[in-house]
């Protein structure tokens, strides 16, 4: 890709972009044939959980020497399709128009996270100083989707980061819940996450978007273990007993089309936030995929026409000006929820007019908030300081 | 669906409300354990998130706010560039010069015209230019005409001065005769706005009329001076001839007009000079010196005569332009008819000269002839007086031999015609005294009762027998007069009245006046007609001619010599047929000083009041002492004569008598003096009145006599204070 962009044209991106399947050999190869020859600050790679992510990430760290790459797995890609599977997705920022510095934050249940928390603050800082040009700024963050510590680390990092808005996503597994893994530079870890800082002198529009409508349904955890993110009674009740009860089902027959239809969320002031149900246990009790706690207030909530409303919300993005490139983290339970009403390919279609790439995530980070169940991304226009429009 | 699950008992219903409550409970309270953690943590991340968001709308609504402000201000800005766009052309129509100055004087703009004729002021102009710099730069711009000795930094400063005035308008003279008028106004906002307007053709227009006017002014002069009978020449400071009158043409013969302008005033004088020859106390080197200086010349006169013909006065002084104005004026025959007048009066004056000597010897010759008369009448008079005596002795040794009546009748009448003849020749010899060349008069105080007393005694019965009233006041006063001719004055116009009075009164009274005495003689006779007044003075001249026993009529021509002579003013008030006064002024003396005076018979020798006094005259002249003997002795006092002091004490040894005065000369020849003999006169007989004589007027003899208390009388002796003096001790 080059720099120049071409108002009119409906391919053209700031970001350079690059799917291959991991059918191909060295699919890796692939993909650096495909990005080009443009000097990148970043390369973000979302790696189908169905390959060797240690093998991928080790052969992208020897095929971009130079360039800090930062991949997970996922829970499915977002590409030039849409909803896929099966493929690795590289996304290039052009050292022209971006600069960037990325932290590898370890073991997030220990004490890494503090000192993790006091670097960012100086890196920040240093990125913004000898970028005098590149004036917007971002954070994306990958995490290790089944940690069980995004919403401490986003909390934790969030005031390092002062007005840098963040987004980002937790790494999946498909919807196996097995495991999942984050790499900086080849180093391939779990219970970790890389926080990445980006400086651009384009136009750029952290958003996220949710198209749950809390409904009157409410209930209360009485019993839950929150390390585990496990809810164990509900209302005083069995938690998946009295959650089907509440939403009307079998409980014997809960699943994740039943989570996905039929999401709860926690209202906080005057907004809401999704905590999705991942799971049940064997023992009738909820897994989440996201904090909770005893006495938390659960609503039930209703999803609208998921497609209509997303076209809805990228549309009003794209009226911002003129929008080359979205980078969406999706939650795994919208495409659950699109396969369940059978509109995934018109949620496809939506996110390819509107030129999202990306990838399915357990959760997705925006801001200080480690939420489910919604959309969170980066909308990048050909607008820049310099003018061009 | 709800919280409660209606399948369920009340018992478990209520159960798992208080189960709910409880877990609510400590939640709302937060006692949760650590575990919790990550949920709180996730909630106070989503209620910080959510105050961000509403901070963030309200940040993105001022955002709003302030692009809309911005937009606004885009807009006014726009609106301002118009306006601006607009003032621009509006002031590039006006035909003028146009500049604005903010209120700290920079300029703010200005059109094209603005300072078009000064390009290297133009070409400088900027927006942001102080006005002080706008100043500065015309002040030094080579179109500038700078009044002469003004400097470019002067100009300025006085410009910069004019700022200072709230309205200001003036006119700047440009290089090649172009004017421009200037003129500042102030704004509402203490702005300035300066116009520029070129005025070079009016101002050209206006000096061709100002030209014309002065020429105009000019040619009324000229025809002024022209019209002067003078010759006039007028030299500008640099003492060119500027301008002249014809008449300076016929009076100097100048060079014909043309050649004769702008010559110098030595040039012009050098050609001149040797025709002329200046007036007294002027000369050439003044005039010359006078025109030299080049300014506060005063004024000069003088006057110059041409070729002995024409002489001119003329008259210099300085004009304002620090030039000089001389006039001529021709006087030559002024002067000429002054000359003749002069000798003219010469002439006169030699006459008049010639008049007044013949005169003198004429009166010298009256003066003599009537000397001679008063001589003649003098010794006349004298030498009839013997043979009338004669006359009446003889008619009286008839008159007593003779018995019968009708001679005696005869004889009587015979003697009243010689004692009528010895009273005329008594008057005609008093007139002749008084007419002499230098009628000698005894001055002294005078009392008037001592001269109105007797005459009173004596004329009372005169009156009386002609059955008139005589009333004669008595008076205090003491006058300064001659107290024989007093008494002739008051006695002649008493009689008089007595005698021209048939009935009724005659009154003698002294009014005093201030420093005068005026005696009046009123009667109450026939009066005197004004046209007779004057006549009445004369000698032999009588009114009454009826009247043979009246008088001589010398009376009044006594007194009216006498008056002019003593200086008594002499008056006279009459009425015919009502009466007479006759008014005698006299010097009042002060009454203190008065002092008591006897009248000696004019006729007689004066007497002393005491006689047979004994005076003791030692005196070593012998005729001077003879001389003064008689003259002593003829007052009525005996005179012992020595020649020396020691022959003085050997008489008055002899004779044994105490001289009553002493008259003692100073010097006595080889003998004692004369204050010598006085001490041992004194020493012996004690203090005598004594009168030292000398001719030594010395102040040292003086001085000596006055040590010794004694009096000294110069010699020639005055008679009267040596009378005086015997009076005084007598």
């Amino acid at each position: 890709m080059t720099e120049k962009i071409q108002s009119n044209g409906r391919d053209v991106h700031v970001l350079s972009q690059a799917q291959v399947s991991v059918k191909c050999d060295d699919p890796v190869a692939h993909l650096r044939e495909k990005l080009g020859d443009a000097p990148l600050a970043l390369l973000t790679v979302f790696v189908t959980p169905n390959v060797d992510f240690a093998a991928v990430s080790e052969r992208l760290n020897a095929v971009f020497p130079t360039t800090d790459i930062v991949a997970c797995t996922t829970a499915g890609e977002i590409g030039a399709g849409g909803y896929e599977e099966g493929t690795i997705l590289g996304l290039g920022y052009p050292a022209a128009h971006f600069d960037s510095i990325s932290i590898l934050v370890e073991d997030l249940d220990g004490r890494e996270t503090q000192s993790a928390v006091d670097r960012i603050a100086q890196d920040r800082v240093a990125l913004r100083d000898r970028n005098p040009k590149k004036l917007n700024g971002f954070a994306f963050l990958v995490v290790d989707g089944l940690s069980l510590r995004e919403d401490t680390l986003t909390a934790a990092i969030s005031p390092a980061l002062r007005d840098m808005p963040l987004f980002g996503g937790s790494a999946g597994d498909g919807t196996r819940f097995k495991q999942t893994f984050v790499s900086f530079n080849g180093r391939m870890r779990q219970n970790a996450a890389v926080l990445t800082m980006i400086q651009t002198d384009h136009k750029t529009q952290v958003f996220s978007i949710d198209h749950l409508v809390p409904t009157d349904i409410q209930m209360v955890v009485t019993d839950a273990d929150p390390d585990r993110r496990i809810v164990k009674s509900i209302n005083a009740e069995p938690a998946a007993r009295e959650y089907a009860r509440l939403v009307g089902t079998n409980p014997d027959q809960l699943d994740q089309f039943t989570f996905a239809s039929h999401p709860v969320v926690v209202r906080i002031g005057g907004a809401h936030h999704v905590r999705a149900i991942q799971q049940v246990t064997p023992k009738g009790e909820l897994v989440f995929f996201s904090a909770i706690d005893e006495g938390m207030v659960l609503t039930v909530a209703e999803p609208r026409d998921m497609a209509e409303h997303l076209d809805e919300k990228l549309t009003e993005l794209s009226r911002m000006g003129t929008l080359t490139d979205i980078v969406g983290c999706d939650c795994i339970l919208r495409r659950i929820e699109a396969e369940q009403k059978q509109s995934t390919r018109q949620v496809s279609d939506v996110l390819t007019r509107h030129k999202v790439i990306g990838f399915s995530t357990y959760g997705e980070q925006i801001g200080p908030l480690h939420v489910n169940h919604t959309m969170s991304g980066l909308a990048i226009y050909a607008e820049t300081h310099g003018g061009e429009a | 669906m709800s919280l409660i699950n209606p399948l369920d008992s009340i018992e478990r219903q209520n159960e798992k409300l208080l189960l709910i409550s409880k877990v609510l409970m400590r939640r709302v309270e937060q006692k949760n354990e650590q575990s919790g953690l990550a949920y709180a943590q996730f909630e106070r991340a989503a209620l910080l998130e959510m105050q961000v968001k509403e901070r963030t709308i309200d940040l993105e609504r001022t955002l709003d706010l302030l692009q809309e402000s911005n937009a606004q201000l885009e807009e006014a800005n726009r609106e301002t560039e118009t306006a601006r766009t607009n003032l621009g052309e509006a002031i590039e129509t006006i035909n003028e010069g146009f500049a604005l100055f903010d209120s700290n004087d920079l300029l703010v703009l200005f059109n094209s015209r603005f300072c078009r004729d000064m390009k290297d002021v133009e070409m400088r102009l900027v927006e942001g230019l102080p006005f002080n710099d706008y100043v500065d730069l015309v002040s030094r711009s080579s179109s500038l005409a700078l009044p002469p000795d003004v400097t470019p930094a002067q100009w300025a400063n006085r410009r910069t001065e004019r700022h200072r005035d709230n309205h200001v308008v003036f006119n700047v003279s440009l290089k090649h005769d172009r004017w421009i008028q200037v003129s500042e106004h102030r704004t509402a906002r203490r702005g300035t706005v300066i116009l520029q307007t070129d005025v070079t053709e009016i101002i050209r227009l206006e000096r061709k009329e100002q030209d014309r006017m002065r020429d105009r002014q000019a040619q009324i002069l000229q025809a002024t001076l022209d019209h002067l009978n003078q010759g006039v020449c007028i030299f500008d400071h640099a003492k060119n001839l500027v301008g002249w009158n014809k008449k300076m043409n016929q009076l100097l013969d100048l060079p014909p007009q043309e050649a004769a302008l702008g010559r110098n005033f030595f040039i012009l004088l050098e050609q001149l000079e040797k025709q002329l020859i200046f007036s007294d106390q002027f000369d050439v080197d003044m005039l010359v010196r006078w025109a030299n200086h080049n300014e506060g010349r005063s004024p000069i006169a003088f006057e110059v005569t041409r070729n002995g013909r024409q002489t001119f006065s003329v008259f210099g002084q300085e004009m304002p332009d620090r030039g000089f104005v001389m006039s001529f004026t021709d006087v030559t025959a002024e002067r000429s008819a002054a000359k003749s007048l002069a000798e003219m009066n010469e002439v006169l004056e030699q006459r008049v000269q010639d008049r007044t000597n013949e005169l003198g010897i004429a009166l010298s010759e009256a003066e003599r002839a009537n000397a001679s008369k008063s001589r003649f009448v003098a010794a006349a008079s004298h030498d009839l007086l013997q043979p009338l005596s004669a006359a009446k002795l003889f008619v009286a040794s008839v008159s007593d031999r003779l018995t019968q009546p009708d001679l005696l009748n005869v004889i009587g009448k015979a003697e009243t015609a010689l004692i009528s003849v010895e009273k005329i020749i008594e008057a005609l010899l008093d007139i002749s005294k008084l007419d002499a060349t230098s009628p000698t008069f005894d001055i002294q105080p005078v009392r008037l009762d001592a001269i109105l007393g007797p005459l009173s005694d004596e004329l009372t019965p005169v009156a009386r027998d002609k059955g008139l009233d005589l009333t004669i006041v008595s008076c205090g006063l003491t006058v300064r007069s001659d107290p024989g001719y007093l008494r002739r004055i008051a006695q002649n116009l008493i009689s008089n009245a007595i005698r021209y009075t048939q009935s009724g009164k005659v009154l003698v009274g002294v009014r005093r006046s201030g420093a005068t005495a005026r005696m009046e003689i009123w009667d109450t006779g026939f009066g005197i007609a004004e046209a007779d007044q004057k006549l009445i003075f004369q000698e032999f001249k009588r009114l009454d001619m009826a009247n043979s026993a009246a008088g001589l009529g010398l009376g009044l021509a006594i007194v009216e010599r006498a008056c002019k002579s003593l200086n008594h003013p002499l008056h006279l008030c009459s009425i015919p047929d009502k009466g007479s006064c006759f008014t005698v002024e006299l010097k009042i003396l002060c009454s203190d000083k008065a002092q008591k005076t006897t009248v000696r018979p004019m006729s007689d020798s004066p007497k002393l009041p005491k006689l047979g006094q004994i005076i003791l005259l030692v005196e070593n002249d012998g005729d001077l002492a003879n001389a003064i003997s008689l003259m002593i002795e003829g007052w009525g006092a005996h005179v012992i004569h020595a020649l020396n002091g020691e022959e003085a004490i050997a008489i008055l040894r002899d004779i044994d008598l105490v001289p009553d005065v002493l008259l003692l000369d100073c010097q006595l020849g080889d003998g004692m003096s004369g204050p010598e003999l006085h001490q041992r006169i004194i020493q012996q007989y004690g203090p005598i009145p004594t009168r030292m004589i000398s001719a030594d007027r010395s102040s040292a003899l003086a001085q000596q006599c006055a040590s010794m208390g004694l009096n000294l009388m110069p010699k020639p002796i005055d008679r009267l204070r040596l009378f005086d003096f015997l009076h005084s001790v007598s």
